[in-house]
């Protein structure tokens, strides 16, 4: 008899088992491509380990989506049956939990080469790569595989499933929608998440990444919200865990900050991805990629590695001292970095030295890096022990606690870092008082 | 509106939030900035979607974020309830910068914290959303038309309460016209 569910081995999760409709996505050319789509874009060349692709994240957080869907819709109170209907019909669940499965499968198609670096710098205004996975898992040829699953899957669905609200604020959610979109792209116990935080830490080599996943799955729950102020709460539901589960909670967050300013954040990690965004920028038709979905499919990492290794060592060639910067490891230095005296002056200190650095000695001997974490500490319901449902955040003083991390450097060519910082050290109190309305207007 | 000077803005609209004796969480404040940009016209530039208890801003999340890890905002852990959102004294200094930009603004964020400063997070949510879906209507629509509508979006919020919310809102998009 053929086999109908397939296994794959992983290094995370040993076993990702697929169905015949999933091995077919698996199959497309959309999902063989992140064979090619590094997860951490340059960081290898400082851990060296990190060559690990998108095609193994998006089969885990596929599998642990699936893993959560199951338990939380076993464990639905009555309560919670009443406020989501769709938990009541067996087909109906069946149809979602597989539109799920899909939906985590998919959700990193639209992957530039080199997955985040510079997407907003690369693409035409409007795009990101949210859009263009939209775009591919409404394509005829992904269309056409929705519509040989019994019963059909809507294609409408699986994008919401996939990118969530924050990148399709264009769709409605309803309720039930929004709680199945979280499990893949939520802030607190999004799966996309847990799976590259555990993958991500296993592949560098370092133990940052890693927390109880196993506890935090089998304790999750769809709970009404926890009441904020002591006027009360509302009676929406969203994703929580119970009592028990709070360390495993805690262990994630933190495990996020630990790979945020050690591995993310890295400053050689950050400056690598400006090269490549200048290098991109020159090499690239018009600057841009494309965001027609036959060319997206036909550009991967491998083709702009080999652009890449071809412009360092030929100086005719568009995007040559960035690729040379790159493989050369003739990369910028950090020259500034955020500080707290000058967060107490003026919180936007590094644009201010970029500026000013600029100005001395020529913009093109700098570059300028700002991020900061989207989202501080998770607030999601607890049910406690005697059945009480309060804030995530009045009961985990370690949730309260966890830091933002936040970065701003100025990376500075090497030939000329000396100079500038010296300059800097002679400068630094004026460069960095802010300007405000008097001068501004 | 520059980082800064939107920062002078959102930690004004919290102090008079509190003033006026709102609890403060970040539903508080997702829910009266909604109603400073949408309402009152104060240029924020965040994008608001349908979400969590209604109208949601996640740059808004992300910029509140921010300002945490600038220390122009603090969280305050409350026992058995989501944490309040409370100014430091570093935004003194910010604010001292952008008191033009205050000043022209300053009716504006008292009139929101007047209306919304003794409200919770269900009558927040019941009085976004019906704002949200009273602003996103293309023709006037009556009270109960909107109510019926907020019921679809938000199935939990009952439709005496969608009601009541409509009638509330119209009253108070008259009364800031004043």
């Amino acid at each position: 008899m053929p086999k109908t569910i397939h296994e794959i081995r992983d290094a995370i999760h040993v076993f990702v088992r697929l169905d015949n409709h999933e091995r077919e996505v698996l199959n497309s050319r959309p999902f063989q491509r992140l064979r090619h789509i590094h997860q951490l874009a340059l960081t290898y060349l400082v851990y060296p380990g990190a060559t690990h692709k998108r095609f193994e994240h998006s089969l885990g957080v596929m599998e642990l989506a699936g893993r959560v869907f199951d338990v939380v819709t076993d464990n639905a109170t009555d309560e919670i049956r009443s406020l989501l209907p769709e938990l009541n019909n067996p087909d109906e669940r069946g149809y979602w939990r597989r539109a799920l499965r899909m939906a985590a499968l998919c959700h990193d198609v639209g992957h530039l080469p080199f997955s985040h670096a510079a997407e907003k710098q690369l693409l035409p205004n409007g795009w990101d790569h949210e859009r263009l996975t939209r775009a591919i898992i409404s394509s005829d040829a992904m269309k056409a595989i929705w519509e040989r699953i019994t019963p059909p899957l809507r294609h409408e669905d699986i994008v919401r499933l996939a990118v969530g609200p924050k990148k399709a604020g264009d769709l409605t959610f309803s309720d039930w929608e929004t709680i199945l979109s979280e499990i893949i792209v939520g802030d607190a116990f999004g799966v996309d998440r847990m799976d590259y935080l555990l993958r991500d830490s296993h592949h560098a080599g370092v133990a940052y990444g890693k927390f109880d996943h196993y506890r935090l799955v089998d304790t999750l729950r769809i709970l009404p919200t926890a009441p904020s102020g002591e006027s009360g709460g509302s009676k929406e539901a969203a994703l929580g865990v119970e009592e028990g589960g709070i360390q495993s909670a805690e262990a994630l967050m933190l495990a996020r900050y630990f790979m945020y300013s050690q591995v993310y954040f890295h400053a050689v990690r950050r400056i690598y991805d400006l090269h490549l965004m200048d290098f991109l920028r020159e090499w690239l038709a018009d600057g841009n990629f494309s965001t027609d979905v036959g060319q997206h499919l036909r550009c991967t990492d491998n083709e702009v590695t080999g652009a890449l290794l071809d412009a360092a060592f030929d100086s005719n060639k568009a995007g040559h001292v960035h690729a040379r910067r790159i493989v050369q490891r003739e990369h910028f230095k950090v020259l500034y970095e955020r500080n707290p005296d000058d967060v107490k002056i003026n919180p936007e200190a590094g644009a201010a030295v970029f500026s000013a650095l600029g100005t001395q000695f020529g913009r093109e001997h700098f570059r300028h890096d700002r991020y900061h974490q989207s989202t501080g500490p998770p607030d999601f319901p607890v049910r406690l022990r005697d059945g009480k449902i309060v804030s995530s955040l009045a009961v985990s003083e370690t949730l309260n606690h966890v830091p933002v991390v936040s970065v701003d450097y100025v990376f500075a060519d090497r030939s000329i870092i000396s100079k500038a910082s010296e300059w800097l050290g002679a400068h630094r109190a004026e460069v960095v008082k802010p300007k405000g309305e008097a001068d501004n207007g | 509106m520059d980082r800064l000077r939107r920062a002078a803005v959102l930690t004004r609209l919290i102090e008079e939030l509190r003033r006026n004796g709102s609890w403060c969480g970040e539903t508080h404040v997702q829910k009266a900035t909604l109603f400073l940009q949408d309402l009152m016209h104060v240029p924020l530039e965040f994008e608001f979607i349908l979400y969590k208890h209604g109208p949601f801003s996640f740059d808004l999340r992300s910029e509140l974020t921010s300002m945490r890890a600038d220390e122009l905002v603090k969280l305050e852990p409350q026992r058995g309830y989501g944490p309040r959102i409370d100014t430091t004294d570093r935004i003194k200094y910010i604010q001292g910068l952008y008191s033009k930009t205050l000043d022209k603004y300053d009716d504006s964020i008292s009139f929101i914290a007047r209306k919304l400063g003794v409200k919770g997070v269900a009558e927040l949510e019941r009085l976004a959303t019906a704002f949200y879906v009273t602003a996103n209507l293309a023709v006037d629509h009556s009270i109960e038309e909107r109510a019926t509508r907020l019921t679809a979006v938000k199935p939990h919020i009952e439709r005496e309460e969608a009601i009541a919310a409509m009638r509330e809102i119209d009253q108070i998009i008259a009364n800031s016209k004043h």
